[in-house]
């Protein structure tokens, strides 16, 4: 418990600090990060196994998904979201849905960002450009919600009880394979797996007529 | 610990030590490959004074580029250009550790694979990494700060991401025949009913046209095109820096063979071994042996094509992928379906 308080406190801490100074961002994060593997190592008795590995990766992941918002230079805002889809993947892993992983990785962190990557180049964007947080309402607005976010964590944790940090849930073998995702893709969820496809269809239709309209 | 884990983990280390170990020397000595074979096409002598043949001249070069000057422009992104080379060389190696080298062996009363990870999603892992080794590229072009290199790093992306659909699309006809992801069962399935390449040549076709762009050889090399890019997306790099995209273009190489070998031509199979009833650490070594040689003449290929065909022009190399090798993978999908329908393979 400890450990997660410590992390929402490390988390806001830095985002505070953060939106107030234009401070240099990598030091700042690598400090940070110093202190949360501080705070792990403290706690670590508590977190074994998969509790310890789903701590670390969690806590990967909320740095870099923070480090997309917050880093100034715009690839570098994708580089970070790369490593939060990675952190993602590791999720499912642990959760022993490995065809799930393997495709998260495949299609978000290679296909879709390279896409990312491939329109930040293009555009060539200035650093810190329209990323300063607006004044007024946009930061109370913004203040609010924070605290009303880590007033939920904080009731949530408080209420945790005797449950484990970390709850796998049950999963035979073959659990998360190819072959038991496809049978079910192919006969339960039927349905909805033929409904996706048909919509993605129309979308890609419908795309490539915006993009072609001027050379009709 | 747990003596299971423990043995799992010692076989493991031994077996990515010996794979590393494997595996640099011969992106070293593929370098000298390289040199000595596009000579012998040109009718040149090529790299011959250093040791017998030139057969040290990888180890000269290695001691060349370790003393070279790192010269870093002042006008590059730092973190980012530092990561570059890493990006590139690291997945190179890693999908790797997922490709069977031999069948399993006996030794010291335990049965071990030689194959570093034999795991259920082999072919997708496979996917994944080859999809990673485009930030190498882009990066390296985007975070070098110069013309040339961001128009290097734009054309590998768009390349990459063109040619992938269609490596994607070659491969789905391999695993609709063999009915798994694991690539000691793509083996297995070919050992049994003959190699994939015998009734897939479109497939292995494509897949080794889009394993040409993938490693950005040369039909394919428009990332670095020299006439008109100085050198793409590695113009800024020196020293050991640049010494790593040129050794992470024949690592992507030796991967990409060792693939082309295991999904069409049977792996480490030997039509007619069985038969011969050598003892089984016998007929294990000549199997890896075979592997070796069956990568070890893709290799030659790319060597080979490099000087026979000349480079594309982008709207060409956009054209091949997009209009010739997807729709006829996707009909070669169709024909390996009614395959397996018939149960013919």
């Amino acid at each position: 418990m400890e450990l997660l308080l410590g992390l929402i406190g490390v988390v806001a801490v830095f985002a505070l600090v953060r939106s107030f100074l234009p401070a240099r961002t990598l030091p700042a994060g690598a400090a940070l990060g110093a202190v949360a593997v501080a705070l792990l190592a403290y706690d670590y008795r508590e977190l074994v196994g998969l509790e310890f590995w789903s701590g670390l990766i969690g806590f990967v992941a909320i740095m870099s998904a923070l480090m997309v918002v917050i880093h100034p230079n715009p690839m570098v805002s994708v580089l970070f979201l790369i490593l939060n889809l990675f952190c993602i993947a590791l999720f499912f892993l642990i959760l022993d849905a490995q065809f799930l992983a393997v495709i998260q990785v495949i299609i978000y962190a290679g296909a879709i960002m390279v896409l990312f990557v491939f329109v930040v180049m293009l555009l060539n964007l200035k650093t810190e450009e329209g990323l300063r947080l607006g004044g007024g309402p946009q930061r109370s607005g913004a203040i609010v919600l924070g605290a009303a976010f880590a007033a939920l964590m904080f009731y949530a944790i408080r209420n945790r009880g005797e449950a484990p940090y970390f709850d796998p849930g049950p999963s035979g073998p073959g659990f998360g394979t190819a072959r038991d995702l496809g049978g079910l893709l192919f006969t339960r969820y039927q349905f909805a797996f033929e409904a996706a496809s048909i919509l993605l269809i129309a979308a890609m239709i419908g795309a490539v007529v915006l993009a072609k309209r001027k050379l009709r | 610990m747990d003596p299971a884990i423990v043995r799992v983990l010692v076989e493991s280390a031994v077996k990515i030590a010996l794979f590393f170990f494997v595996m640099l020397t011969a992106v070293a000595y593929m370098t000298w490959v390289e040199r000595r074979v596009s000579a012998w096409i040109q009718d040149r002598r090529g790299p011959n004074r250093v040791g017998p043949l030139g057969l040290l001249q990888p180890l000269a070069d290695g001691i060349k580029f370790l003393f070279k000057e790192e010269v870093t422009p002042p006008h590059v992104y730092l973190p980012v250009y530092l990561l570059a080379p890493m990006l590139i060389f690291v997945p190179a190696l890693v999908t790797f550790s997922v490709v069977p080298i031999g069948p399993s062996l006996g030794l010291l009363g335990h049965r071990i694979a030689l194959q570093i990870a034999d795991v259920d999603n082999g072919v997708l892992i496979v996917l994944a990494f080859s999809s990673m080794g485009v930030y190498g590229v882009a990066l390296a072009g985007w975070s070098s700060n110069n013309k040339y290199s961001l128009m290097g790093g734009l054309r590998s992306s768009a390349q990459l991401i063109s040619y992938e659909l269609a490596m994607g699309i070659a491969i789905v006809g391999v695993l609709m025949a063999t009915g798994s992801l694991r690539l000691s069962d793509v083996v297995a399935h070919q050992i049994e009913h003959g190699w994939n390449a015998l009734y897939q040549l479109p497939g292995f076709v494509i897949f080794l046209t889009a394993a040409f762009a993938e490693t950005n050889r040369m039909p394919f090399d428009l990332p670095e095109a020299e006439t008109e890019l100085v050198a793409g997306y590695h113009t800024e790099y020196s020293g050991m820096r640049f010494s790593m995209f040129y050794m992470a273009e024949y690592a992507n190489m030796i991967t990409a063979s060792a693939l082309a070998v295991t999904l069409y031509l049977g792996g480490y199979h030997v039509p007619g071994l069985a038969r011969l009833g050598l003892p089984e650490t016998a007929a294990a070594l000549v199997q890896v042996l075979a592997f070796c040689v069956k990568v070890a003449f893709f290799l030659f290929v790319y060597v080979w094509v490099r000087w026979t065909v000349p480079r594309f022009r982008y709207d060409q190399l956009m054209n091949l992928g997009w209009k010739g090798l997807l729709p006829i993978g996707l009909a070669h999908i169709l024909w390996v379906s009614f395959l397996v329908l018939k149960g013919w393979v």
